[in-house]
């Protein structure tokens, strides 16, 4: 369990994360979404104290991270930022961040078996790709074997296997029971792996909600109506209070109007319908249309960069 | 895993892996014994042979000569003390490592003063050996110089001591500034010039103003007052000559001050290091 309340973060006057109150529950996979720069890796830092929030607070399973006996066993944590010395090996990165907790040898070999870093694991970490980067980090994060787990984009870097890998992982620790919370910018994977998402945008959050609501969100946005008599159908949808568009000749995007009132009003016009489908909303509609606004730094949108 | 539970002994076994498990480390400590043996044979077999009929001279002045022949590596082991003592916690900011080093050990202070402890230890016992070894190998050496080393003499011990310490002590305050400059260029930088351009800076201002107090300055810094810790007690009043006439008023620390003084500016550079440690985003 973390809870969230009121958590700020201010770098001089830039507001990284703004008056964030949230909670990550066990027993589920819960994605942190949002564009790049909307605060998610901030958050993640200020949960396990790597920095201090300007106002609000943060704990973890009910207390402070920095007040907690054993933290690698309560909480493992994967920063998006590499967080190891490039010359030293795997297997000794993990052997001193275990020692700090009496952690043993043993466990050290699971989690290098668990993350398949045995053939690198006596390799110094300076030569390893951001995929065999991004395992020894999620080793590093499992090695207390924690109830929560805290992963800043975690399929970062990751082959299309390494991608299903974590999936199966997250999925079956929270199985287990354990609070999972697992950033992404990407709407697809979370899609994929998340029972509950929160969305942020500009530091703020902007969702918070399981998946098949976000979902729900963006279905009935548009609905395509194909008749021959788009002519006339038009302006009446219009004048109905619709916003309507004509990408073909035969085919109405209508926004604003509900299928069934369109198609009752057809029929009350005495206008054939050939097609008549609410365009069928998807994740990463809702994502978008929940951010579209949130967004930081669009893509073209400075002058002379 | 029960009993799986943060402890100071578990970050003091931690800090001892992350020491003895990087390449740099290795290399500057190879470096700083055999540079300190070296030297000390160079300078035993180089020493000139004293004149025809000249008188021999006496105990104090034979172990004071072979104290400092020994001793001549800590000039060179001190700088390699004070570019790994910044690379040990420097090291950790420039690549990351500090966040995996304070989100297992969240309260910080206790992974920095196991950091330090075992630095510290480690560079002595290091900065030991290399003294001892430099002693054993030129005793033998400079009897052909009219000088004959007195293995029972304890000055002789404790100035190889109190060398070892001043190299840790160098160490550590390049750890401190470290600490608090969080880069490696300017870690190393800010430790170098401050044991040694900072001296030749302050004698360059007392060529040229004939004034005392850029001497007395010199003497309250780390380099000056640490190298009272390896002079060889016994000669220091015998061959004392003042640098220049008028020199009277030019303070002179003895062994304890020199050690208070240097163990002052480690403490300094620490707390200051660790107020910031504690309150910065890592």
């Amino acid at each position: 369990m973390i809870q969230a309340v009121g958590l700020t973060k201010r770098y001089g006057t830039k507001t990284a994360v703004d008056d964030v109150t949230f909670e990550v529950k066990p027993g589920m996979v819960t994605g942190f979404l949002g564009p790049n720069g909307a605060g998610k890796s901030t958050t993640m830092r200020l949960i396990v104290a790597l920095d201090r929030p300007t106002s609000g607070s943060v704990t973890v399973n009910g207390k402070r991270y920095a007040d907690l006996k054993a933290p690698l066993r309560e909480v493992g944590v994967l920063l998006d930022a590499k967080a190891v010395h490039t010359g030293r090996t795997a297997e000794n990165h993990l052997l001193a961040l275990a020692a700090t907790h009496g952690i043993p040898r043993t466990r050290v070999d699971e989690v290098i078996a668990l993350t398949g870093l045995e053939s690198v694991a006596r390799r110094r970490v300076g030569g390893f790709s951001l995929g065999m980067g991004q395992r020894l980090g999620i080793a590093a994060a499992l090695l207390g074997d924690p109830s929560i787990l805290i992963l800043d984009e975690p399929v970062n870097g990751l082959d299309p296997e390494g991608v299903i890998w974590v999936r199966e992982l997250t999925r079956q620790l929270a199985g287990e029971g354990r609070t999972i919370f697992l950033s992404s910018h990407l709407m697809t994977e979370m899609a994929q792996t998340a029972d509950h998402i929160i969305v942020l945008g500009r530091g703020r959050v902007i969702a918070d909600a399981p998946v098949a609501t976000i979902e729900a969100m963006a279905t009935g946005t548009a609905v395509h109506v194909r008749t021959p008599d788009a002519e006339r159908f038009g302006p009446l949808l219009t004048g109905a209070g619709a916003t309507v568009a004509r990408p073909e000749a035969e085919l109405l995007e209508v926004t604003g109007l509900a299928a069934p009132q369109i198609g009752e009003l057809a029929a009350h016009e005495r206008i054939v319908l050939h097609e008549l489908s609410p365009v069928g909303g998807s994740l990463e509609d809702a994502y978008l249309a929940l951010t579209q606004d949130e967004v930081e730094y669009h893509a073209g949108g400075t002058v002379g960069a | 895993m029960k009993t799986v539970t943060l402890s100071f002994g578990g970050e003091l076994r931690s800090e001892w892996i992350k020491l003895r498990t990087l390449r740099s480390t290795l290399w500057c400590y190879l470096i700083m014994v055999v540079l300190t043996i070296a030297l000390g044979l160079l300078i035993a077999s180089a020493h000139p042979a004293p004149a025809a009929g000249a008188p021999t001279p006496s105990h104090d002045v034979q172990q004071s000569t072979w104290v400092t022949v020994a001793t001549l590596g800590v000039g060179f082991a001190q700088l390699v003390s004070a570019v790994l003592g910044a690379l040990v916690i420097t090291g950790e900011y420039s690549t990351g490592m500090i966040r995996s080093t304070f989100a297992a050990v969240p309260k910080r202070l206790p992974t920095i003063v196991a950091k330090a402890l075992v630095f510290g230890v480690t560079t002595f016992v290091v900065a030991l050996v290399g003294l001892v070894a430099a002693a054993l190998v030129s005793a033998p050496v400079l009897p052909t110089n009219d000088i004959t080393a007195d293995f029972g003499d304890g000055n002789v011990w404790l100035a190889l001591v109190g060398g070892a310490g001043y190299v840790a002590l160098i160490g550590l305050l390049a750890f401190g500034i470290g600490l608090i400059v969080r880069s490696s260029a300017g870690g190393i930088a800010a430790a170098l010039g401050l044991v040694l351009v900072v001296p030749t800076i302050l004698q360059v201002l007392a060529r040229v103003t004939l004034a005392d107090w850029p001497a007395n300055i010199a003497a309250f810094l780390p380099a000056s007052a640490g190298s009272k810790l390896y002079a060889y007690p016994g000669a220091a009043a015998e061959s004392f000559t003042p640098s220049r006439p008028g020199a009277s008023g030019v303070i002179t620390l003895d062994t304890w001050q020199g050690l208070l003084v240097l163990v002052g500016w480690v403490v300094v550079a620490f707390v200051v290091g660790a107020v910031l440690v504690k309150r910065r985003d890592a």
